[in-house]
């Protein structure tokens, strides 16, 4: 009997998780909420890091390695990080055999760029589109599995839950069309997650629409352990919009943009006074941290709201349009201003979620048979990500998911295809009952509207700076929130291309989530990474150095924790005023 | 068995060899009426004692005709025509390269009903200038002058495209560029040889 | 972070926009025009707001109404997914700005595509073209093989911007030659077989692809109305791209009768 992997998610981790396993053979059956061109990791611009060092700057896989450990304040698991960083430099070279359209230095090698948290140049890019650029040649590689039989594409169909035997072993998932709202099951030996992330949980973010978490939620709630969900990145640069906060990437201030505001009449730039080791170039989360000081503190910020200068009118506009078109482009298309000329104004959004489902080092969950790859895991990026580094871990996490699933599916005494037919029917009835249920809700309460106030409050109080009573107040209205759901109307549209159905469940499976990020936070008070509290503004290694385990409950998350290893690399303290080596003499 | 491709290629390299070579044929012999009746009936004569005419005129005029404009008919039936919705210039001259090639038929099957098939007795000045001599018909010709003048101009641009001559804009433009100067040249030459016999 | 209060609280000003969205409940449904109002925002994009009648889908004549079904993702203009018509002509709704456009702002869904509902197509087909063409690179394995071959910059120029397709259906949308009559494959796979063709491994299988597109539907069917170019929201060189492939073919058509 042959195995059977199924794949959910069609982003860079999914799809290189598909293109594995198809190739060694197996087959894969692929489902995707959107046509998979269309996944959330088109919208990553910066590009991917790997220590090629084609600058003579001397960088090495030890130093992107220790740049991310210590980017990530010390939370990451170092083997498998290490392990990822060794990798980066053959993803490179695998995507440049794959035909993706890095830029090129004029001997026509691969050209790289510095990114946040890097004193060297080692992020590879295409332009500034470069997160689009890779999934569409991996795209490609399914779409030649898929001529060739191995691959089965379910695009525009929802994930909706595992299915599970006694064991609990992971079974097959139950999906949904959401076109016709037809739900299904699919037994697999194997399940993959590879489902993104969840920034819709803070109801503007820079995430597509589709970053619900909702799947990783949904598995949450059947068992799987949901790891450091209180960490979220707050991207330093986006652009302000009603619908969506648009990215505008680090690669700009990688390529010479400037970061100021006006103090006392003259443009101050703020982060190469106080950072001047690495200047503009700092990472995520001290970017953002030190605009929130310049613009809520010190009240400094552009028209005195939260917003900074962001400046690249003094770079050669050959080299904007070669390395940055992409977002000069968005920059110009949405704000109507030419960024050539006037300073971009740009203010922070949340952008990324460094916890996720826990996973071993096989990517494997709690749940036997259920893998988790790329943002939707917890695994690669500690308490920050650094930038250029999501996409080599989604990359390298599906690449390690696939060969794994199978290998788990091989050892498997039984194969799902031998199970009762009656496990995977019982476990589809019920998603569709409960869709059913959905459907007829008759209520007072709008999603759409409980879901833009769970987002005003996370946005409010589980951001940048995070205070205990205002952590506490936000469970309290996810509560009260969870209470009002049960009083939602999804009015009378019929089934077919119904939206808000889905969009109920999604809803449920965000505040499940919230919960879970929110709680986190409360509990760990120390200050990590994108996790800062004034009240705890010191990091605790003695008492937080590990990582958070939250556990489903019907009466709310249970928490546990774990240690961090660390094989490789002892702690220090984080700064970014000196150089790394200055941290490394102090280290006992 | 050729398919698709081959017939569209075939299509398009007609347009030109012979048919727009025919055309140029045909118009230095209606010039000759510009250095008077007799040039022009020594011009025709000289024609019709061309060996195995018939022949020549099947292989060479009728059948790329007949091909060309059955195969169009079919490319112009192909197409959903949007100028309105998007009113570039080159949609324009899309548009228009369908309605003269209607034009044209219509113009052309007329022309060669009236003057060649249906036509007894000889071909001289004095035929074509009786044939043109009700303003109706004049009016007609100058339709149909314009309509193949600009079908064949437009299509002689397009012919570079589509068989990959020119590739960059730059390239485009300067064809186009003198496909309008030969557009512009087969009028002025096609309406003083018309006017020649008015 | 972000009390940008400016953007989180609705302000509506006695300025409401008018939306006029062709409607429909799908095939074999007819289709009807229902008009909204929805209060002016800065900034309001058309995105936006489909979002506002998602939460209160109410029409202009103050009926409840069921709310509009819409695809959208990414919403800056990289994901392909909003492609719709907007004031007759296709684009994403993510990037159409209320303020550069002429009011009342008429929505429609894409008409070369089968309608799903609302302004949602089925665009299925444009993924179906990609391998029909064969719009890969053959690679022997993802295992360790070094690097690909040296590509000089001005190759990755190029090849850049066709690899910025994003899928959307601009271009097929706007092209006179793609339609219900025709089989045309359209402007976007062929640029995405120069893209490939271009790439030194790629080439490798550049007579596959060029066969593939010498096909019923294929290049040929172009009538170089050059539309797709212009409508292109990335502007992707369609038509130098068409051109360049029907080069290809010219030549590989010639070459190969010559040594059949």
């Amino acid at each position: 009997m042959a195995e059977k992997i199924i794949i959910v998610g069609g982003g860079l981790a999914g799809l290189m998780a598909a293109i594995k396993i198809a190739e060694s053979g197996a087959k894969v059956d692929l489902f995707s909420m959107v046509p998979c061109k269309r996944s959330h990791s088109v919208c990553a611009q910066g590009g991917i890091n790997a220590a090629v060092n084609t600058k003579g700057e001397g960088d090495s896989t030890w130093e992107h390695f220790d740049d991310t450990i210590y980017g990530g304040d010390f939370l990451a698991n170092q083997t498998p990080v290490r392990s990822m960083i060794e990798a980066a430099p053959k993803i490179i070279d695998l995507m440049d055999r794959m035909g993706v359209t890095f830029n090129r230095t004029p001997e026509g090698f691969i050209d790289v760029r510095r990114l946040g948290g890097a004193k060297y140049s080692r992020t590879v890019f295409a332009g500034a589109t470069t997160g689009q650029q890779l999934i569409y040649a991996l795209d490609d590689q399914v779409r030649r599995y898929e001529d060739e039989g191995l691959v089965s594409r379910y695009e525009e169909w929802e994930f909706i839950s595992i299915v599970q035997d006694d064991e609990e072993r992971c079974r097959g998932i139950v999906v949904q069309d959401l076109k016709s709202l037809e739900v299904k099951v699919f037994p697999a030996d194997a399940v993959i997650l590879a489902t993104g992330g969840l920034g819709m949980i803070f109801g503007r973010s820079t995430n597509s629409t589709i970053n619900t978490g909702f799947a990783q939620s949904s598995v949450y709630q059947q068992g799987a352990i949901y790891a450091n969900g209180e960490f979220i990145q707050i991207h330093p640069s986006a652009i302000p919009g009603r619908d969506k906060l648009r990215l505008m990437s680090e690669s700009i201030r990688g390529d010479g943009g400037r970061v100021w505001v006006y103090k006392d009449g003259k443009p101050w730039y703020f982060l190469e006074e106080w950072y001047p080791a690495y200047g503009n170039m700092v990472p995520r989360d001290i970017a953002t941290r030190a605009i929130f000081k310049v613009c809520v503190d010190m009240k400094l910020g552009v028209d005195k709201e939260n917003k900074v200068y962001l400046d690249i009118s003094h770079l050669d506009p050959q080299d904007i349009k070669r390395k940055l078109s992409g977002v000069v482009d968005i920059y110009e298309k949405f704000v109507g201003v030419d960024p050539r000329k006037v300073p971009m104004q740009t203010f922070p959004a949340v952008h990324y979620s460094m916890g996720g489902l826990w996973v071993d080092y096989n990517q494997m969950t709690n749940i036997s048979g259920l893998f988790a790859a790329g943002e939707c895991e917890y695994q690669y990026h500690g308490a920050n990500r650094l930038g250029g580094n999501s996409l080599v871990a989604a990359m390298y996490a599906g690449m390690v998911a696939g060969p794994k699933a199978l290998e788990y599916a091989k050892g498997l005494p039984r194969s799902s295809a031998e199970l009762s037919s009656t496990l995977f029917e019982t476990a589809r009835r019920k998603e569709e009952e409960k869709t059913e249920e959905i459907f007829n809700r008759q209520g007072k309460e709008n999603p759409y509207q409980l879901h833009q106030e769970l987002g005003e409050w996370m946005l409010e109080n589980v951001t940048v700076v995070r205070y205990n009573d205002r952590l506490w107040a936000t469970d309290e209205k996810i509560l009260e929130l969870q209470e009002r759901f049960h009083k939602i109307g999804v009015g009378n549209s019929p089934k077919c291309g119904n939206q808000i159905v889905p969009f109920t469940r999604r809803l449920w499976g965000m505040l499940s989530l919230s919960r879970v990020i929110t709680l986190g936070a409360l509990h760990r008070n120390e200050s990590r990474g994108a996790h800062y509290k004034p009240e705890y503004p010191e990091r605790d290694d003695e008492n937080w150095l590990k990582t958070t385990k939250a556990e489903y409950t019907p009466d709310g998350p249970r928490f546990s924790y774990e240690p961090v290893e660390m094989s490789f690399i002892k702690p220090r303290q984080r700064r970014y005023d000196v150089a790394k080596e200055v941290t490394m003499q102090n280290v006992k | 068995m050729p398919n698709t491709y081959f017939w569209r290629k075939l299509h398009s390299f007609l347009g030109l060899f012979p048919i727009g070579v025919f055309l140029f044929e045909h118009m230095f012999v209606n010039s000759l009426a510009l250095k008077g009746e007799a040039a022009f009936n020594r011009g025709v004569a000289f024609l019709q004692g061309v060996p195995y005419l018939w022949l020549v005129e099947l292989v060479l005029i009728f059948l790329p005709l007949l091909f060309h404009a059955f195969y169009g008919i079919y490319i112009v039936y192909l197409t959903k025509n949007n100028v309105l919705s998007y009113t570039y210039f080159r949609n324009w001259l899309f548009y228009l390269q369908r309605i003269t090639a209607l034009v044209t038929l219509a113009f052309v099957a007329w022309h060669v009903f009236v003057l060649r098939l249906g036509f007894s007795g000889e071909i001289s000045y004095a035929a074509v200038s009786q044939t043109l001599s009700n303003p109706v018909v004049t009016a007609l010709y100058v339709i149909g002058l314009f309509a193949s003048f600009s079908h064949f101009a437009n299509g002689t641009w397009s012919f570079f495209v589509s068989w990959g001559i020119t590739i960059g804009e730059r390239a485009q433009k300067t064809t186009a560029y003198i496909c309008a100067i030969l557009f512009v040249f087969l009028t002025v030459v096609g309406l003083k040889a018309l006017n020649a016999f008015v | 972070m972000s009390n940008d209060k400016s953007s989180s609280i609705i302000k509506p000003t006695s300025k409401d926009v008018t939306f006029i969205i062709k409607r429909s409940n799908g095939p074999g449904f007819s289709s009807y025009w229902e008009e909204f109002q929805i209060p002016y925002y800065p900034n309001m994009n058309v995105v936006g707001a489909l979002m506002e009648i998602q939460k209160n889908p109410v029409n202009g004549k103050g009926e409840q109404t069921t709310p509009v079904t819409w695809e959208c993702n990414c919403l800056e203009e990289v994901c392909g997914a909003c492609t719709m018509i907007i004031n007759g002509k296709a684009r994403q709704a993510c990037s159409a700005l209320v303020d550069k456009l002429t009011q009342p702002i008429r929505l429609a869904p894409l008409t070369k595509f089968p309608l799903v509902k609302d302004l949602v197509v089925d665009r299925r087909v444009m993924f179906d073209n990609l391998r029909k063409v064969k719009a890969w690179i053959k690679i022997d394995g993802t295992y360790d093989m070094g690097p690909g071959p040296k590509i000089p910059p001005q190759v990755q120029e190029y090849t850049y911007e066709l690899s910025k397709c994003m899928t959307c259906g601009t271009c097929a949308e706007s092209c006179p030659n793609v339609n219900e009559k025709s089989k045309f494959i359209g402007p976007a796979a062929i640029a995405q077989v120069d893209l490939v063709n271009s790439h030194p491994t790629g080439a490798l299988m550049k007579e596959e692809r060029l066969e593939a597109l010498m096909g019923e539907g294929g290049i040929a069917e172009c009538g170089n109305a050059q539309n797709c170019a212009k409508a292109c929201p990335k502007g992707i060189p369609l038509t130098r791209s068409i051109a360049r492939v029907n080069r290809q073919t010219s030549v590989y058509g010639i070459r190969s009768w010559l040594n059949r």
